[in-house]
């Protein structure tokens, strides 16, 4: 397919740079917010020296501030046991009842595929009340196993619908063989199936992960302590106090709290890809 | 300990082999874990949810039994009415651009060019970032007094006064709407490339042989490839966006004059601001059988693309 | 709108009240007075060690207030009462969230600080702290009026009152004699003229209408009560906001939000009018003490068109304003609740008891600089406010008239409900968006009468 020049331009080149900038503007803008001296940063925008692209002192205030005002490197640490250990439940859950519901026979599998995924849309604005509940029953308040273990009621429905969905694109034939030759069923899952799917498995744990970053209100809920606190939380209760907003050091820990996710993604992106592609495939 | 066996080994283990072959025996175990968090975490929240919907509830106190009360005095307020209508509208503008924007980013990232691995490591950033800073980001860029995209514009000639990105209602609606479709917008491209990548090449080399155009090829080589692809995509979104909670709250807390209320943010108002939680969990269920009919609109057209 | 560091290094404010606090015979008093409000509880050796108490507080906008308590004041105590005590400190919005679901789960932390009138609505969940609110109302002079309705169920005291955060309009001085003012202009009227002159300048009043937390009730409530609305009658069961008053008071906020004001306030939030003040973008805006308090510890970061540190040109004028139906301000009164499922009430008491000795809430008294107010009377007469900056003196009486939502009835839970539906400050900014004045306050009345009278 030979493409005219300025076609190529017209049709690939600019758009993708437009949606490039669209896309990373923000970040480029939270960056330069953090490295922003104070005294720069809070400026008319029609004052005549004003250049809101760039700064001509930078400085790493902001971010040495973060680092020694509050305990941001903790918060860090904790938000990444806490999506690793949610997010292992709920693959390992997920993994199990998806290769369940797509493969085995037995009664009520549409039922309860169905049950499952309905999880999924329980309206959670209020549901922290009566889990808070939960927590209490189980001793769990202020410790990292609260979010732990309410998380997965998120990411289990979302990971057994997509296994579920990958598994059904595996043939069956795959594992018929494997039986034959002698191979027992659950011999045959987990050598023969469980690996092929590991893309799938890669995507799924890959999303949850980020739903786990994410989540606001139950680490708000259900942590009290400063160092126990994720970073979504400890950022905003620390950095803001009712008409005051520390801009700089709130961009500063809202661009070294996506950092981490950001290399793993870049790692996994193109297993991501054809995970997702296996799973949406059937 | 031997004598304990009643049998030699050697008979023990096609035993339990055999009975893990019992698919139903299978099934049951390996469904265990996944029911069992399921419903010791949110079987007992999501009853309690609904009792407290039909219930007088409020904070401290345990309330009565009130029936659909609560139901008809939510739909009978003006409040929720707007906030119910705009999460219609939020959703639906908000699917509408992440597809589509995120099909054309989809189609463009699908393409060979330098750079592409980092090119789509990039894009999923706004994806990645947690929600409630991003927002106060997008916050930080519509500021109306620091505004950075009103300096661009007005340095450019383009406004003489500020715009009013979060004051006016209508325009302060898009913002989020932009927002929700900056950050949800790489989901959808990356999944819909993902599906791009299963679809054979040759065949567009064919349709394209027949002299078909590229909108052609796309829309009838492409796209009914990608249908079942999509409509997994939208359903996620659909829930996601529907119960948007955390980019409201964030943004403008449902003013101006409830103008971006949502369902979920007035549920939270209500239930935990005013302390009504019988009230508040009826609003908040009052998603349920939306969110309920549209995945279940979706799964069945889903069902019906796989068996044809 | 802040330095960054508040709790790195002393600034120059800091380190005059702590060289004060540790110099004085008051240091010397607070150590003693510590001991000696044990002894008074008479149970000073009862507790064992390793009692613990959590409590509970939003981020004080005075970051110096929370440095002081924990830094100094719950060591202090902790050692006083042989507990381990415990600070938290978090966003003012996310008090809430924390508080229903610890009610409802009954478990989390012993002392929650309480907002506005929360005592009514968490009423069934907190312990009765009359003993100790009327010894310290007698004591130091009496509570200010807003707290009885507001921290009083059923004539008990349901949480302690701990003081009361003041706002006020925060004026450029020299812009206002620019367009010919030399004093505040104190009515209604005029404030609304002198806005007008002052936005053709391209300086405008910056205020908020949007759904925040502190500036925007506090600026709608006021101009209601002051122009003679109420939102019910004195039974609290009968909606009375179609009145004469409210159509007045709507009528000029529509007027003078076209007249004088930044339209973009309609969506700020609490921290917007800081900023625009500190960047010379508004020339007035009602807000806590914090716009001045700001600028006088950032004097060569902020600073106005001249060069000159910002904090010079910056007064203090008193809202409501005059020239309506009187003067009522709302103000953000709060204090502590015990909550019933603690298991340390008694201790918890003490806590408190200790905090409001006076030597103990002196320094935190001293530290908060007149941004907030003490809960009794007794308090105006302390010399403080004869050495703090003038603009700040206002503070020292102003929380006599405050009212309390709910006005002319009782301050109920359905009281609170209508604050936290927004739906007086809707009225106003439907208004300022162009709705017909008679529409926004029928819709208001609408709204009111299924919480009211339903």
């Amino acid at each position: 397919m030979i493409e005219q020049r300025w076609k190529r331009w017209v049709f690939f080149y600019i758009p993708l740079t437009l949606f490039i900038i669209g896309t990373l503007f923000p970040f480029y803008w939270m960056f330069v917010t953090a490295i922003r001296p104070d005294h720069e940063l809070y400026r008319s925008w029609r004052a005549a020296n004003n250049a809101p692209f760039w700064t001509l002192q930078p400085t790493l205030a902001h971010f040495q501030d973060l680092l020694a005002r509050t305990t941001f490197p903790r918060w860090l640490w904790n938000t990444f046991f806490i999506a690793v250990a949610s997010t292992g439940i709920s693959l390992f859950c997920g993994l199990l009842a998806g290769y369940a519901l797509a493969r085995l026979r037995f009664p009520m599998a549409g039922a309860l595929g169905t049950s499952i995924f309905v999880t999924y849309l329980v309206p959670p604005t209020l549901l922290f009340i009566p889990l808070a509940d939960i927590i209490r029953e189980f001793h769990l308040g202020n410790t990292p196993w609260a979010l732990i273990l309410t998380y997965p009621t998120f990411l289990i429905p979302f990971c057994t619908w997509l296994l579920m969905g990958y598994f059904k694109t595996i043939p069956k034939e795959l594992e018929e063989c494997a039986r034959i030759d002698g191979a027992t069923r659950l011999g045959a899952m987990v050598r023969i199936i469980f690996p092929i799917a590991i893309p799938g498995i890669l995507s799924a744990g890959i999303f949850a992960f980020t739903l786990s970053w994410n989540e606001f209100i139950y680490a708000l809920i259900f942590l009290s302590s400063p160092e126990r606190k994720t970073v979504p939380v400890g950022v905003v209760s620390e950095l803001i106090r009712g008409d005051i907003y520390f801009w700089g050091q709130l961009m500063a820990g809202a661009l070294l709290g996506s950092i981490p996710v950001a290399l793993v993604y870049s790692f996994f992106v193109e297993y991501y890809v054809t995970g997702l592609t296996g799973s949406v495939k059937g | 300990m031997e004598v304990a066996l009643p049998r030699p080994r050697a008979a023990r283990e096609p035993f339990l082999t055999r009975s893990l072959d019992n698919e139903r025996l299978l099934a049951a175990i390996l469904l265990a874990p996944a029911v069992l968090i399921l419903a010791v975490f949110i079987a007992y929240p999501f009853v309690m949810g609904v009792w407290l919907s039909l219930s007088s509830t409020s904070v401290g106190n345990p309330g009565e039994f009130v029936g659909l009360k609560n139901f008809l005095k939510a739909w009978d307020d003006s409040i929720f009415r707007t906030a119910f209508g705009n999460t219609f509208f939020y959703t639906f503008w908000a699917t509408v651009f992440k597809l589509s924007l995120g099909m054309w980013v989809a189609l463009l990232l699908n393409r060979h060019f330098r750079g592409k691995r980092l090119v789509r490591a990039a894009m999923l950033l706004p994806f990645i970032i947690p929600t409630v800073l991003s927002t106060f980001a997008w916050r930080w860029m519509f500021d109306p007094t620091f505004s950075v995209l009103n300096w661009t514009l007005y340095k450019a000639g383009l406004i003489a006064t500020k715009l009013p990105f979060l004051s006016d209602s209508t325009w302060a609606m898009w913002c989020a709407i932009s927002i929700n479709t900056w950050r949800g917008m790489p989901f959808f491209a990356i999944t819909l490339l993902a599906g791009l990548q299963t679809i054979n090449p040759d065949l567009h080399e064919a349709a394209s042989l027949d002299g078909a155009n590229a909108w052609r090829r796309f829309w009838h080589v492409t796209w009914p490839l990608l249908k079942p692809v999509t409509l997994v995509v939208v359903v996620f979104s659909v829930i996601q966006t529907f119960s948007d909670f955390q980019l409201i709250y964030v943004l403008t807390g449902g003013g101006p004059a409830n103008s971006t209320h949502l369902v979920a943010t007035y549920a939270y108002q209500i239930g935990v601001g005013a302390g009504l939680l019988g009230e508040g969990a009826a609003i908040s269920l009052f998603m349920l059988p939306v969110l309920f009919f549209v995945v279940w609109m979706q799964l069945r057209y889903l069902r019906r693309l796989e068996g044809a | 709108m802040d330095t960054p560091e508040p709790r790195k290094s002393p600034r120059p404010g800091v380190n005059r009240r702590t060289v004060l606090k540790m110099t004085g015979a008051a240091g010397l008093a607070a150590a003693a007075g510590g001991l000696e409000g044990i002894l008074a509880a008479g149970r000073a050796p009862a507790y064992a060690q390793g009692t613990e108490l959590h409590w509970v507080r939003w981020n004080d906008f005075i970051p110096e207030c929370d440095t002081l308590l924990k830094t100094q004041q719950v060591p202090e105590a902790s050692k006083a009462l042989g507990a381990k005590i415990t600070l938290e400190t978090i966003g003012f919005n996310d008090l809430q969230p924390r508080i229903t679901a610890a009610i409802q789960s009954r478990a989390g932390a012993d002392i929650f600080m309480l907002y506005y009138n929360w005592p009514q609505l968490y009423a069934s969940a907190l312990v009765d702290v009359s003993d100790l609110a009327e010894a310290v109302a007698k004591e130091q002079g009496g509570f200010y009026d807003v707290f009885k309705p507001s921290f009083q169920v059923g004539g008990k005291w349901l949480g302690m009152p701990h003081s009361i955060v003041g706002n006020t309009i925060a004026y450029r001085r020299s812009w206002f004699k620019e367009v010919g003012y030399e004093k505040f202009p104190d009515t209604w009227d005029e404030v609304r003229k002198a806005g007008a002159a002052l936005k053709k300048k391209g300086k405008p009043w910056g205020q908020t209408l949007g759904h925040t937390f502190g500036d925007a009730p506090t600026w709608a409530y006021p101009v209601l009560w002051s122009f003679g609305g109420a939102e019910t009658d004195r039974s609290g069961k009968k909606v009375a906001i179609n009145s004469k008053g409210t159509m007045e008071s709507v009528k000029w906020m529509q007027a003078f939000w076209k007249e004088a004001c930044d339209e973009g306030g309609l969506a700020w939030d609490d921290s917007n009018n800081n900023r625009a003040f500190h960047a010379g973008e508004i020339s007035a805006s009602l807000n806590g003490a914090s716009i001045y308090i700001v600028a006088k510890r950032q004097k060569d970061r902020i600073k106005d068109e001249r060069g000159e540190p910002m904090v010079q040109d910056i007064d203090h004028a008193f809202f409501p304003f005059k020239g309506g139906a009187g003067q009522f301000p709302l103000y953000f009164s709060n204090g502590h609740g015990i909550m019933k499922y603690s298991k340390n009430p008694k201790l918890a008491k003490d806590l408190l008891r200790w905090l409001h000795k006076p030597e103990n809430f002196e320094k935190w008294f001293q530290t908060a600089e007149g941004y907030s107010v003490a809960p009794t009377k007794s308090w105006e007469k302390h010399a403080m406010w004869d050495k703090i900056d003038p603009p700040l003196r206002m503070f020292r009486t102003a929380a006599r008239n405050t009212r309390i939502f709910g006005y002319a009835g009782p301050s109920t839970a359905k009281s609170t409900e209508v604050y936290s539906k927004y739906v007086i400050v809707d009225m106003y900014a439907k208004a300022a968006q162009g709705m017909k004045a008679e529409d926004a306050v029928k819709w208001a009345e609408g709204e009111l009468k299924k919480i009211y009278e339903g």
